[in-house]
C-alpha cells in the first residue's frame, strides 16, 4: 500500500507516494530523481548515502521514508545556491579532494553538518566527524585539508556559516 | 626540461564541479525505459553436486521475465586464459557464491522475492581451500578434475603441471645459477611470507546495463574498466560478430583499483538480456562484492637470499603459492606479473622463481592496485632487513647497493632504462634524516621507523589508438577509450591535447569509453594510461596539426612547416602576427546567409588526427624467464615500463594492545614526469589510505569457503583517524623520465601500495624488536610475538 509523503527537500515541498517500508535513499533516487545522494554498502556502513534530516546527518539507506514526513531533508543538489557553489564544494575541488567521486555527496553533506555544528573544529574533530564516510580513493588527506579550508572560508564569510540552511 | 604552458601544472580536474554537486552520473544511475531487474542465485556451498534445481515458483511469479540455469546459457566454458568456468554452474559448484540461476524480472522487489522461490538440491563434496594443501601432488580435494582437457587462451599459455593437479599455471624464471650463488653467499637466510585475502571496496558496487539489438547484437553500459577488452571477451564467449557489439562506460566509474577489469557477472547479464527484448539492470550488493566480486590473490611466498659480507645479493630463489580461487580468470596474469616484480630493482646475478596459480575452492582473484608486485615486494622488502640487520648495514644502504642502474640488463635480459628507485629512496631518506635521528620512546608506546622500495611493470604487449578532431570554434575533440575510474584519465588526457593545441583546457572536448565512437585501447589498468595513451594523443595531435597546417598554409602564403597554432589560430612561427583564425577555415561561404547549414571544411570535410602507438615487444623465453639478448640489445622488452616508489614510514606499537598508530610517513614516487602533480599527490594519499588497511588490518575472514565478514562493518577499512595528521605527510616527486612517452612520463597509481605494507613491518620490528611475516599485522600477531619474544 502506498503512503502519501510530504517532504521538505532541499528548500521545496515534495509529494510522494510510496510503500512505507522505502528507504529514504530509494526514495530520493527512484522517485524524486535526485540520483547525487549515493548508495554504496546499504547497511548504514560506508556515509556514501548521508544527507541532513532537521539538520543532523543520517543515512538514507537505513532511514525509512515515513520518517522523514513533513521533515527537512537536503541533499547534495540542494547544498548550492543560485549565487554559487558552497565553500566546501569550492574548497573540495580547489583542494583536489575529488577523486572517482562516489562518496564526495556524503562526505560534503557531512562535513557540512560537522562544521555547522561546530564552526571551530580543529583536524582531530573533524577527522572524528567525518569518520563513518569510508573512501577508498583519497586516504582523506585532501578531504579534510578541504574541509579546514573551507571552515576558514565560511567563517570570513558575510552569512557566517548559514549556507544551506533552509535550502 | 621543456617549457609547458599546461603540463606539468595542477590543472583543476575536469570532472571534479559535477562530483561535489551530485551531478556526476555512474552506470547504477542509468535506468532504461521498459528495464528490467536481474537477480542471481548464488551457490552457499564451496563445493557440491547440483543434484536438481526447481524453477517453476519463481517461473509462475507475476513480472518475472528470464531465468536460467546451466542448463539454459552456453554449452561451452570461457575463460580469459583458461576456459574453466560456466556461465552459470553446470552439475558443479566449486565456490560459495558461485552463480548458480539468474532471472529478470519488472522490478526489483519481484525480482528479490522470485530468487527466493528457486529450490537447489545439493550434495556437498569435499573441498580445499588452503593453496598449500591444494598444492600438494595429492590434494585432499580436485577442483577440476578435467583441468588438462580444457581448452586453453592463446595468450600467456598456461603451463598447468600434470603431476599437481590444482596448479592452474606454473611460470618460471631461471637466470644464473641459484646453487653456485648461495655457496658464494657469506650468508643464507630463507622465510616464509603471507598475504590475506582482501578486497577492493569499490565504491560504487559492480553495475550492467545489457540490451539486445534487433540486429542480433547487443549493448552493454559497464560500470567497469576496459570497454574494448570486454567487447572481445564478449564476442569470444557469445560468438557475436564485434561489429554488432557496443561497450560503453558511462562517464564515471566508481573506483576500480583492478577489481572491475576482466569478467564477473557479465556473461550471466548479457544471457539474461540475449532472451528478452527489454534492457536488463544488474548490481552487485555490497555482499556480493566481498562473495564473487574479486579478491587480491591471497599468496604464500618462500623466500632465500644469498648475500655477501658488504650486502651484495648473489642469489635469490623464490617460490610463489598464488590461491587463484575456483576459475582462473587473471589470477594467470597475476602469476606472471609478479615474476617482474621481482626483476625491477634489484641486481640478482643468480634468481630462481617458480610461481604458481593454485585453483581453491573460494572465489576468484582479479587484478589488484600493484598486481603481483605487492605480493612479491612484501616478502623481498621484509627480507632486505632481515638481511641488513644479520649482516649489520644500514635498511638503506643494503638497498643502495643493490640497485639496478639505466642501462645495465636486469634479470630477464631487459636493459634497464628509467629506473626511479634509488631516486625515490634517497629523497625520502634525505626528507625524513634517516640515520640521523633515531625515534624512539620508553613506555607503553614504542615508536619506530621503516623503509621499503617497490617496483611496478606496466603490462605488454600493449597498443592504444586515439583520435583528435579539430572543430568549427577552433576546440579539439578527443576521442579516447580509457574510463574515468577516478584516476583522473579526464583531466591528464585533455591537459595533453591542450598543451600540444596552445588551448586553455576548456576548449578540450572529450569522447571517451564507446565502443562505437572511440578507438582501441584495452583498459586503462596496469597504470598504462598517462604513459600510453598520453603518447597516442600526442601523436594524434602532431597529425591534426599537420593536417591544419596544410589547409592553412595556402592561405598565409608560405608552407605547412612555417607554421604553429595557438589559443584557435593557425600562426606564422617567424611573424606570430601573421595569423588566421582556425574558425575561418570552416566557414563555407553561402550567397545568402554563411554557415546556415553548419560548418565544414570544403577540402576534407573535416580534420581527424590518428595516433596509434603498438610497443615493439618480445615475448619472454617460458622456460628461463629470459628475453633474448640480441632483441634486447635492439631495445626490445616484455615489459612496457618500470615505475617506482619508496616509503619511510613511522609508527608507535601499544606494547599492552599491539595496537598500531601511524604517525609520520614519507613517500616517493617516480613516475617519469608529473603531469599534474597534485593529481599524482591524490594517488599517493590515496595509496596510503589502502596500504594502511592492508598492512595492519584488511581481510576476509573465511570459514570453509564463506566470507564471514561480508559487510563494511566487519571487514575494516582505513578511515579517517587512521590516518596520520596532514602535517605529518610528506609527498615526494622523484620523475625519471622514460624515453617511449613525449614527456617522459609514466603511470604511478599502482607501485605507491607495495611498499606500504613492508615500511609498516619493518617500523612494528624496529620498534618492537618482534617481525610479522602474515599480513595483515593485527593487534592479535603483536601479542602473540611480544609474548614469545619474552618467553
Ligand atoms: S550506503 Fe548508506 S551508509 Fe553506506
Ligand atoms: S573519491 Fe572514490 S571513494 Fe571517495
Amino acid at each position: 500500500m502506498k503512503q502519501r509523503l510530504e517532504l521538505k527537500l532541499n528548500g521545496e515541498m515534495r509529494e510522494v507516494f510510496v510503500e512505507p517500508w522505502r528507504t529514504l535513499a530509494e526514495v530520493l533516487r527512484d522517485e524524486l530523481g535526485l540520483l547525487g545522494t549515493k548508495v554504496s554498502c546499504g547497511t548504514g556502513d560506508c556515509g556514501a548515502c548521508n544527507v541532513l534530516l532537521e539538520g543532523k546527518v543520517v543515512s538514507s539507506c537505513l532511514v525509512l521514508a515515513p520518517q522523514a514526513q513533513g521533515r527537512e531533508i537536503l541533499t547534495i543538489e540542494g547544498l548550492a545556491t543560485p549565487e554559487g557553489l558552497h565553500p566546501l564544494q569550492e574548497a573540495f575541488i580547489e583542494h583536489f579532494a575529488v577523486q572517482c567521486g562516489y562518496c564526495i555527496p556524503g562526505m560534503i553533506i557531512t562535513a557540512k553538518a560537522c562544521l555547522d555544528e561546530n564552526p571551530d573544529a580543529t583536524e582531530d574533530e573533524v577527522r572524528l566527524a567525518m569518520s563513518g564516510n569510508l573512501c577508498r580513493c583519497t586516504g582523506y588527506v585532501k578531504v579534510t585539508e578541504a574541509i579546514m579550508a573551507a571552515k576558514e572560508k565560511m567563517k570570513k564569510s558575510v552569512s557566517g556559516t548559514g549556507y544551506g540552511k533552509g535550502r | 626540461m621543456a617549457e609547458y604552458k599546461v603540463l606539468g601544472k595542477s590543472v583543476t580536474r575536469l570532472d571534479a564541479l559535477e562530483k561535489v554537486t551530485g551531478k556526476a552520473r555512474f552506470c547504477s544511475d542509468m535506468s532504461l525505459p521498459g528495464m528490467l531487474y536481474a537477480k542471481i542465485l548464488r551457490s552457499p556451498y564451496a563445493h557440491a553436486r547440483i543434484l536438481s534445481i526447481n524453477t517453476s515458483k519463481a517461473e509462475r511469479l507475476p513480472g518475472v521475465r528470464v531465468v536460467l540455469t546451466g542448463k539454459d546459457v552456453l554449452e561451452k566454458r570461457y575463460g580469459l586464459f583458461v576456459f574453466d568456468q560456466y556461465i552459470l554452474a553446470k552439475d558443479v559448484v566449486r565456490y560459495a557464491g558461485e552463480g548458480v540461476a539468474a532471472l529478470a524480472a519488472d522490478s526489483l522487489d519481484i525480482a528479490e522475492k522470485a530468487i527466493e522461490l528457486i529450490e537447489v538440491k545439493y550434495e556437498e563434496l569435499p573441498a580445499i581451500f588452503d593453496p598449500e594443501e591444494a598444492f600438494k601432488q595429492n590434494p585432499a580435494a580436485v577442483v577440476h578434475p578435467d583441468l588438462l582437457s580444457y581448452q586453453l587462451g592463446l595468450f600467456l599459455t598456461p603451463q598447468p603441471v600434470a603431476e599437481r593437479p590444482n596448479v592452474a599455471h606454473h611460470y618460471k624464471i631461471r637466470h644464473g645459477d641459484v646453487e653456485q650463488g648461495f655457496k658464494e653467499a657469506d650468508l643464507v637466510l630463507e622465510g616464509r611470507f603471507s598475504l590475506a585475502r582482501i578486497h577492493h571496496i569499490e565504491a560504487e558496487p559492480h553495475t550492467w546495463i545489457a540490451q539486445r539489438q534487433p540486429d542480433g547484437g547487443i549493448t552493454v553500459w559497464v560500470g567497469q574498466q576496459g570497454i574494448h577488452l570486454l567487447k572481445q571477451y564478449y564476442t569470444g564467449i557469445f560468438g557475436i560478430p564485434p561489429s554488432k557489439i557496443k561497450v560503453v562506460a558511462p562517464s564515471n566509474v566508481g573506483g576500480s583499483f583492478g577489481g572491475k577489469v576482466g569478467l564477473t557477472a557479465d556473461p550471466i547479464v548479457i544471457s539474461l538480456a540475449l532472451k528478452t527484448d527489454r534492457p536488463v539492470k544488474y548490481s552487485f550488493t555490497r555482499e556480493e562484492m566481498f562473495k564473487c566480486g574479486g579478491t587480491r590473490i591471497p599468496a604464500v611466498i618462500y623466500i632465500k637470499d644469498g648475500v655477501r659480507r658488504d650486502g651484495t645479493l648473489v642469489a635469490r630463489e623464490m617460490r610463489l603459492l598464488f590461491n587463484i580461487g575456483a576459475y582462473s580468470s587473471l589470477g594467470i596474469l597475476g602469476v606472471r606479473n609478479s615474476n617482474f616484480g621481482t626483476m625491477g630493482s634489484y641486481r640478482t646475478p643468480n634468481l630462481k622463481v617458480d610461481s604458481y596459480g593454485i585453483y581453491t575452492n573460494t572465489s576468484s582473484a582479479l587484478a589488484f592496485r600493484g598486481f603481483g608486485s605487492n605480493e612479491v615486494t612484501w616478502a623481498i622488502e621484509s627480507h632486505m632487513d632481515m638481511l641488513a640487520e644479520k649482516l649489520g648495514i644500514d635498511p638503506a644502504q643494503i638497498r643502495m647497493k643493490n640497485f639496478l642502474k639505466e642501462g645495465e640488463p636486469n634479470p630477464q635480459g631487459e636493459i634497464v632504462h628509467s629506473i626511479g628507485a634509488e631516486e625515490c629512496l634517497k629523497e625520502v631518506t634525505k626528507t625524513v634524516e634517516w640515520g640521523k635521528t633515531p625515534v624512539k620512546a620508553e613506555g607503553l608506546w614504542r615508536k619506530g621507523r621503516g623503509l621499503a622500495v617497490a617496483n611496478k611493470y606496466s603490462m605488454a604487449p600493449t597498443a592504444a589508438v586515439a583520435l583528435v578532431r579539430i572543430l568549427e570554434d577552433g576546440s579539439i575533440e578527443l576521442r579516447h577509450s580509457a574510463d574515468e575510474v577516478g584516476q583522473g584519465a579526464k583531466t591528464v588526457l585533455s591537459q595533453i591535447a591542450a598543451e600540444e593545441f596552445g588551448l586553455s583546457i576548456d576548449r578540450v572536448r572529450i569522447v571517451a569509453a564507446d565502443t562505437d565512437a572511440t578507438p582501441y585501447f584495452p583498459a586503462s589498468s596496469s597504470s598504462r594510461t598517462t604513459f600510453q595513451l598520453g603518447k597516442t594523443i600526442y601523436l594524434a595531435c602532431q597529425d591534426a596539426k599537420k593536417q591544419l597546417f596544410e589547409l592553412a598554409a595556402p592561405r598565409l602564403g608560405v608552407l605547412p612547416e612555417d607554421l604553429e597554432t595557438a589559443d584557435g589560430e593557425v600562426y606564422i612561427k617567424s611573424s606570430p602576427a601573421r595569423s588566421i583564425r582556425v574558425k575561418e577555415l570552416f566557414i563555407v561561404e553561402r550567397p545568402t546567409s554563411p554557415q546556415a547549414f553548419g560548418a565544414f571544411l570544403e577540402e576534407r570535410g573535416e580534420i581527424v588526427g590518428r595516433g596509434v602507438w603498438n610497443q615493439p615487444f618480445v615475448y619472454e623465453n617460458l622456460k628461463t624467464g629470459e628475453i633474448d639478448p640480441e632483441a634486447a640489445r635492439k631495445g626490445l622488452r616484455a615489459a612496457s615500463f618500470y615505475s617506482y616508489a619508496a616509503q619511510v614510514t613511522e609508527l608507535a606499537v601499544n606494547v599492552e594492545t599491539g595496537e598500531v598508530k601511524i604517525e609520520k610517513v614519507a613517500t616517493a614516487g617516480d613516475m617519469g614526469f608529473p603531469v599534474n602533480p597534485k593529481m599524482c599527490q591524490q594517488q599517493m594519499e590515496g595509496a596510503l589510505g589502502m596500504g594502511i588497511g592492508i598492512a595492519l588490518w584488511e581481510e576476509m575472514i573465511m570459514d570453509e569457503g564463506r566470507v564471514l565478514n561480508p559487510n563494511l562493518r566487519d571487514y575494516l577499512v582505513t578511515t579517517f583517524q587512521d590516518m596520520p595528521a596532514n602535517q605529518n605527510v610528506t609527498l615526494l616527486m622523484a620523475p625519471v623520465p622514460h624515453k617511449d612517452n613525449p614527456y617522459g612520463a609514466k603511470g604511478i597509481a599502482e607501485v605507491l601500495v607495495p611498499p606500504i605494507a613492508p615500511s609498516i613491518a619493518n617500523a612494528i620490528y624496529d620498534a618492537v624488536g618482534v617481525r610479522i611475516t602474515d599480513l595483515p599485522i593485527t593487534r592479535e600477531k603483536i601479542l602473540k610475538a611480544l609474548k614469545e619474544k619474552k618467553r
